[in-house]
This record gives C-alpha cells, sequence and structure tokens, in this order.
C-alpha cells in the first residue's frame, strides 16, 4: 500500500542528502534553481497531465500504489516528488561536472577556457 | 489514426525537445553545446530513474496502456518511451536553469 508514495519520498530525501553531504553544490539555494524548477513544473503539468488523463492514460496507475490523490486532472500527487528527484538531481550533477572558476581558473586555465565557456559563475561556493 | 496513436507518448518527447531548443540558441542556455558534461549529468540519473522504474513496472505500481507505446521494451519490461523520458525530461530542465540563470545575471 502506498508503495509508489514511500518510493517517491525516500528518492527525493536521498537526491537532497545527495546534495547536502556529498556534492555540495549549494545549487537548492539559488534563485535560478527555484524559478527554473517553477517553469518546469508549469510544463510538467502539460506534458504530465496528457500521459495520466482518465480519459484516455498512456500510463496507468495502481491504486493501491499511491494515495490516490491527484491534482490538477488527473495527475497523481507522487509524481510532483518523481518530478522533484529527477529534475533536480540531473541540475546538481550539471553543477557537480561545472568547471570550477576558484581553484582551476588560478592555476591552469587563464588562457584556455576563454574561448570555449566565457564567463562560467563560480560555483561549489558554500554561500 | 491507431498508428499515430502508438507514437504518442514518443511524439511528447519529441516536442518536449522542440520546445525547449530556442533556449539553447535563442538564450545561450549551452546544455547541447557541453556534451561531456550533460553526458555527465544524465549517466547516473538515467540509470537511478530506470532502475526504479523497472522495480516499479515489477511491482505493478503503473503500467502503460499499449495502443498509445510502440511496444518496444528493454531488459526488464521497461518501454523505450520511459527511456526517452529520463533523458528529455533532465535535458528540458537543464536548458531551463541555464537559461534562467542568462537571464538573471542579464538583469544584473
Amino acid at each position: 500500500m502506498w508503495e509508489y508514495t514511500a518510493a517517491a519520498v525516500v528518492v527525493v530525501a536521498a537526491v537532497v542528502l545527495f546534495e547536502l553531504r556529498v556534492l555540495r553544490t549549494g545549487l537548492l539555494g539559488t534563485r535560478a534553481y527555484w524559478i527554473a524548477l517553477a517553469i518546469c513544473y508549469v510544463f510538467m503539468i502539460a506534458v504530465n497531465g496528457w500521459l495520466t488523463k482518465l480519459t484516455a492514460p498512456v500510463v496507468l496507475y495502481d491504486a493501491d500504489a499511491t494515495t490516490g490523490w491527484r491534482f490538477p486532472w488527473d495527475i497523481p500527487v507522487e509524481d510532483y516528488l518523481f518530478g522533484f528527484a529527477l529534475l533536480t538531481l540531473a541540475m546538481l550533477l550539471w553543477d557537480a561536472a561545472a568547471p570550477r572558476q576558484r581553484e582551476v581558473a588560478d592555476a591552469k586555465v587563464t588562457n584556455v577556457t576563454v574561448s570555449s565557456s566565457p564567463r562560467e559563475p563560480a560555483r561549489g561556493a558554500p554561500s | 489514426m491507431a498508428t499515430v496513436d502508438r507514437y504518442q507518448y514518443l511524439l511528447l518527447m519529441a516536442g518536449c525537445l522542440l520546445v525547449t531548443l530556442p533556449l539553447e540558441f535563442v538564450f545561450g542556455a549551452r546544455v547541447w553545446r557541453r556534451p561531456r558534461r550533460l553526458l555527465f549529468a544524465l549517466v547516473p540519473t538515467v540509470i537511478l530513474f530506470a532502475v526504479w522504474d523497472i522495480a516499479a513496472i515489477a511491482r505493478g505500481h503503473w503500467s502503460f496502456d499499449p495502443r498509445y507505446v510502440t511496444g518496444r521494451q528493454l531488459p526488464g519490461n521497461l518501454p523505450v518511451e520511459e527511456l526517452t523520458f529520463f533523458i528529455v525530461i533532465p535535458i528540458c530542465g537543464l536548458l531551463t536553469l541555464e537559461a534562467v540563470r542568462r537571464i538573471l545575471e542579464r538583469a544584473r
């Protein structure tokens, strides 16, 4: 019962912990992240709304695996946690792979990166 | 019509890529143009969610209406559409994030 709900909560918690304990990109504290997430959710409602609409569902959910709460239209609320984890994990890894301006720049990148990625904002700072 | 219907899910994913493409070239998101960094973000994400999906399908948490999917499946009964979803949606998210960053930088 509520297995999807439980799995979604666990995965969201795992992604957040992974950031706080391991990656420490600082992404979750930035305005850009929350604005981007809000925009993504608007589009997610459209895409997910289509996939889950009960009139002609592409994806069908087992009633026992979820809370049964669906909003808006027929989107299972669990999908918002799923989407959060999917988007946030990719964004965290993306930032974790960002060239580090502060440490690396001084050492050797001074005359190399200029053409490839101008003005990469420094990340990873625990702002 | 029935044949087109089986591509509903895949077409929806293609639409997502198409709609977000201007973020790369108009807003200067530079996600597609950093393929190694993109792969670094995608590979672990796709693996984690594919594993979750395979487990959820096996446990019967969700299933797919055969009318709206191609029927092509990967190991673990994973529809190709789902794999596409785990690639496309993060790309859309990264494009959005980077576009928002460019806009905030410019606004400064």
